[in-house]
């Protein structure tokens, strides 16, 4: 059954969802059988690895390194190079936003229900997440290691060894970078493959997700003793965690 | 008689399932619309939605993982208690003394986990399926909510044991939105219950985690659920319309959505069914 819709912008498309089949047995039978492989997994898991337990809190120990849960690594290590209030609050809301407005950025409804929309969309996807990987690592890198004199390291210490206030370092310089990165990412899927805003949103939508995974895995895995950068193997126990 | 017979072809199965175990066509409508549960899904759906690997069932796994939360959370919630001298015993208490206790908690923590990762991967199936496009739009702001609503319940959750993992998290969360500008002190008292950490901080977040949050996430996901029939079902592929398509068809152009066969379909089905009675 072929439905025409109009919308705004003109924009004429037909919905074709080709052959059609009853729900009951057809999609019941498969939901139920993944509720019940998630369930089996989740008893297994639970049989055989504990949740974790540390010590009683005590205000007097603080332990080292003190991390969030995984899924706030990413953001705990966006901490450890900029601003508090620009970590903790302004970039993980302005994130929120971004999300939410995608539709209304995309208006169009050509690509719907086809993974990647377009040809293009999947070479888009991986060319963002390799640009985005290599700013990220390399950012990251050259923090840690910069050097800026009597055995400090990082851009916003160097930066107030030229005389810069402190807020050049820990708010202007990551806000440039959080603004450029994106921006030149648009900028060259533009001119490379001709994107459309489908596809452009795509490689800013990746550009997200990349961050997140690459930061959320340095903070997790590659952060240790005192949050310096380590190789995962070098991360010993935390300092003041008992596991019970 | 087999063993399905016996168990769908009596008296209380139908007075369940009326029309007894759904072997035809029309049974396997009418299963559909007489169902509340069911009724979240349409009649019939197309056969491409049915490929795993178009929506890997992550929206289904993300309410299912809240289920199995909610089931483990009651039973955790009747020997936990959130106070500050006893939350952490009572854990102990349930890894060491209750039946099932530790397999309870262990599996609350990996649920939690699990639907994290759900959800994070939903969202990113319907981004890459350009499943947010038009009519689907307001759907996908109520998917960013409840992922933050998400992120939330974990969040909380994870200072309830009280140990040092807890109170360190607190700290660090608490510094971060205590660094808001021009109104971080009053969002570190609002999370804090005070001026430090203690026990107005864990009954804040338990009473958060355990009703104030799971409600507000039924609520949206009912929203969500419902919209998902509303825009028209799972995400299929649109493509140009050709001209004389258009040319024939009526001025629709404030983009509301045309009845959908569906609708017709159960309107004819529940006539159908009050033709019989």
């Amino acid at each position: 059954m072929a439905r025409v819709m109009q919308h705004e912008e003109e924009e004429k498309v037909i919905e074709d969802p080709g052959e059609r089949v009853h729900v009951w047995p057809h999609l019941v039978s498969i939901e139920l059988v993944g509720a019940l492989i998630y369930l089996l997994a989740l008893s297994l898991m639970s049989i055989f690895i504990r949740a974790p337990l540390v010590d009683l809190a005590n205000p007097e120990v603080t332990p080292n390194p003190a991390k969030a849960p995984w899924y706030f690594l990413g953001l705990q290590e966006l901490l450890l190079h900029m601003h508090p209030a620009l970590a903790g609050v302004i970039v993980p809301g302005a994130v929120l936003i971004l999300l939410a407005a995608i539709p209304y950025i995309d208006r169009t409804r050509a690509g719907t229900g086809i993974w990647f929309s377009t040809p293009k969309g999947l070479p888009i996807t991986k060319f963002s997440a390799v640009y985005t990987a290599v700013w990220v690592v390399g950012l990251v890198l050259l923090d840690e290691y910069l050097p800026a004199g009597e055995g400090a390291h990082g851009i916003s210490p160097l930066l107030e060894l030229y005389g810069f206030p402190p807020a050049v370092g820990d708010i202007f310089v990551p806000l440039v970078f959080m603004t450029f990165i994106p921006w030149s990412l648009a900028v060259i899927v533009k001119r490379r493959w001709n994107a459309n805003t489908r596809e452009i949103i795509i490689a800013l939508y990746t550009f997200f997700l990349a961050s997140f995974v690459v930061l959320t895995i340095i903070g997790t895995a590659f952060r240790g003793h005192s949050m310096q950068l380590m190789w995962p193997w070098e991360i010993g126990a935390p300092e003041g965690l008992m596991e019970r | 008689m087999g063993l399905r017979e016996k168990l769908t072809n009596n008296r209380f199965f139908k007075s369940i399932y009326r029309e007894g175990y759904p072997d035809t066509d029309r049974k396997r409508v009418l299963v559909i619309i007489n169902s509340l549960a069911l009724h979240l899904h349409p009649v019939r759906i197309p056969k491409k939605a049915l490929k795993v690997s178009y929506t890997w069932g992550l929206g289904g796994l993300s309410i299912w993982m809240f289920v199995i939360l909610t089931i483990t959370g009651v039973f955790l919630m009747f020997y936990y208690i959130p106070s500050v001298k006893d939350a952490w015993w009572s854990i102990i208490n349930i890894n060491t003394n209750v039946y099932f206790g530790a397999f309870m908690r262990n599996m609350h923590r990996w649920a939690a986990h699990a639907m994290v990762i759900l959800v994070l991967l939903h969202m990113t199936r319907v981004f890459y399926t350009g499943s947010y496009k038009p009519p689907r739009e307001f759907n996908w702001v109520l998917g960013v909510v409840l992922l933050t609503v998400t992120f939330l319940l974990s969040f909380t959750g994870y200072l309830l044991p009280w140990d040092q993992l807890a109170y360190w998290a607190i700290t660090v969360g608490a510094e971060m939105g205590g660094s808001t500008p021009l109104i971080g002190k009053q969002i570190n008292v609002a999370l804090l219950g005070g001026y430090q950490i203690g026990q107005s901080t864990l009954i804040r977040w338990y009473t958060l985690h355990v009703i104030f949050l799971p409600l507000t996430l039924i609520v949206l996901v009912s929203m969500h659920f419902w919209r998902v029939r509303k825009d028209g079902n799972i995400s299929t592929p649109v493509y140009p319309a050709p001209v004389e398509a258009t040319a024939g068809s009526p001025a629709d152009g404030d983009g509301a959505p045309e009845p959908s066969d569906e609708a017709a379909e159960e309107a004819s089905g529940e006539a159908e069914e009050q033709a019989e009675s």
